[in-house]
């Protein structure tokens, strides 16, 4: 018995100075409150008594930064920093990072959309993004600019008796960028080490676009029965602002 | 810790002040159950089962236990439970050293297997090698007393000869292996309690685990049970029916010593059971059924259990 007490206390330490460069994964996983998000088939019920069946949810995420424990940022290079994760195609929901630091981190940091610095490098210096949001829909026209989020489906309600379509399409109108930034805290710190790639578990949850702080009715938009198209007008404020509430990190894994 | 280890030595202090008094020579024919299970299943060597039959101290003998469990990732609220199955065919022994103090071994085969959203996948192999030395501290010598205790404590060790395969673990039941992966420390003790052919028996073992090469360290696992018992011989013959409770509780699995969310819990089993011998040859089963659990941050739900087992005295 006086070994296994020894061995108790023999911890072994893996807590050795960090070096080098490591991986990163972060996951977006889009649910719908506490299911996870079905597309077509699932009928979402907000609080508005309005069903949704969502057809589609893609968005841009950019200019991800990760803050250690002891606060200092690491920025990851601007150039590389926008994905379009697109619920209809897995492998796009996990933006793989490279080339990261050592170190504990205990934040995230990311977009929604295209900021305006991004945006004034005009369509020249947008890299292979442009032809990305291209393919994958996410551009108006370059003067219209890119759509930051495109939540997209069926709905009905009390009085919307028939499945009729709803698109909601963010971005920037005129002069305002409508670039939302949000920041959350890891749940455990995400240990990047040269032989460990930490992956964040983001849960992106789809009712919070139009069921959030702001409460968005579907039906009051649906003008002529022709179905609920939200891409600017003042709901697109109200949006843009309930997307900060979109986004949680439900667990880190390390491994 | 310190609270189990208090927890461990607390029945000797009781039972030790009882000691005056006169006792019942039995036939040294009780054995010393030792669960050695980790909760949902890894390296399940136990499941809760006990380690020994009743009927025999020394013995060698073969075990066969399955354990069914249901698991979902917990993630979200409509996430689809598939069942796990966990097969074990153990052979197992406690083989005398000298007066009083004896060597348990056992050694397991797993073939476990998990439903998949397409499939399902198994891993079956060798698991992990459990070896306990047993020390018989007191037991009441003498014939007319009203009761008769037997107590022993032992301390073993638990090899990694099993595979612990990080890929398995994945975000749902991180018992889903062959093998901690680990050495790990096993302390326990146990009291018989007697009274003609009745007997009452107390278990309580503590599972220190240590980090493995993956830098995944499952969590500390304290078991218990106790067990009413009856026990019938009869020249070559003995039979005992035995009915009683089984619990885990565990603490959180740690990686790279972070907590990992959701895997510390508990269950408390019912078991019903029975054993009988003829000669040196006896047979037992037991059925374990759950009364009350809170597993994996309730990402694993225990079905039930069951065992049984051949063995030969020594």
């Amino acid at each position: 018995m006086a070994t296994a007490l020894l061995l108790i206390s023999c911890n072994s330490d893996d807590n050795a100075p960090t070096t080098g460069t490591g991986s990163l994964n972060i996951e977006f996983d889009n649910v719908y409150q506490s299911n996870n998000l079905i597309l077509n088939t699932q009928p979402n019920t907000t609080s508005q008594n309005e069903v949704l069946k969502i057809g589609q949810l893609k968005y841009i995420v950019s200019n991800i930064k990760l803050t250690k424990a002891d606060g200092s940022i690491f920025t990851y290079p601007k150039s590389q920093s926008y994905f379009i994760v697109d619920e209809t195609d897995e492998a796009s929901t996990t933006l793989q990072l490279q080339n990261i630091p050592s170190g504990d981190y205990v934040s995230v940091s990311f977009g929604i959309g295209v900021d305006q610095q991004q945006w004034e490098l005009g369509a020249d210096g947008q890299g292979n993004f442009l032809a990305l949001a291209q393919s994958e829909d996410m551009l108006w026209s370059w003067s219209a600019g890119y759509k930051f989020l495109a939540f997209e489906g069926t709905f009905t309600s009390p009085t919307v008796a028939s499945e009729t379509a709803f698109m909601v399409h963010t971005g920037k109108t005129g002069t305002d960028y409508n670039y939302t930034t949000i920041t959350l805290p890891l749940t455990n710190s995400a240990l990047v080490r040269t032989d460990i790639t930490p992956q964040i578990h983001i849960f992106a949850d789809a009712s919070k676009i139009i069921d959030g702080q702001n409460k968005i009715v579907l039906s009051d938009n649906n003008s002529g029965g022709m179905g609920a198209m939200i891409m600017g007008g003042e709901n697109l404020a109200l949006i843009t602002a309930n997307l900060s509430q979109m986004f949680t990190v439900n667990h880190v894994h390390n491994e | 810790m310190k609270k189990f280890l208090l927890l461990l030595w607390l029945p000797i202090a009781v039972l030790a002040s009882e000691k005056d008094s006169l006792s019942i020579n039995y036939k040294q024919r009780f054995a010393n159950m030792l669960d050695d299970c980790d909760a949902c299943g890894c390296s399940a060597t136990g499941g809760s089962m006990g380690f020994v039959s009743l009927l025999n101290t020394n013995f060698v003998g073969v075990r066969y236990i399955y354990q069914r469990y249901s698991s979902t990732d917990g993630l979200y609220a409509n996430s689809p439970w598939y069942t796990e199955q966990f097969n074990s065919v153990q052979i197992w022994g406690r083989i005398p050293i000298f007066k009083n103090a004896q060597v348990s071994v056992l050694l397991p085969y797993h073939n476990n297997s998990r439903e998949t959203e397409t499939a399902s996948h198994t891993i079956s192999g060798v698991g992990d090698l459990t070896v306990i030395g047993l020390y018989r501290v007191y037991q009441t010598t003498t014939d007319s007393t009203f009761l008769a205790h037997t107590i022993q404590l032992g301390a073993g060790v638990k090899a990694p000869t099993g595979k612990y395969d990080e890929t398995n673990n994945g975000s749902i039941n991180p018992g889903f292996q062959l093998g901690t992966g680990s050495f790990d420390y096993l302390l326990l003790a146990e009291h018989i309690l007697r009274r003609r052919q009745f007997g009452f028996q107390t278990m309580l073992n503590y599972i220190i685990k240590t980090e493995n090469d993956q830098h995944y360290r499952f969590g500390n696992q304290f078991n218990y049970s106790v067990t009413l018992f009856w026990l019938r011989e009869k020249d070559d013959f003995s039979f005992s029916p035995q009915l009683g409770v089984a619990g885990e509780v565990s603490e959180s699995n740690r990686q790279y010593d972070q907590v990992v969310a959701k895997t510390s819990g508990s269950v408390l089993f019912g078991k019903i059971g029975i054993e009988a011998g003829i000669k040196r040859f006896s047979a037992g089963a037991q059925f374990l059924l759950p009364i009350s659990q809170d597993l994996t941050g309730g990402r694993v739900d225990a079905k039930y259990r069951f065992g049984v087992n051949l063995n030969y005295s020594l």
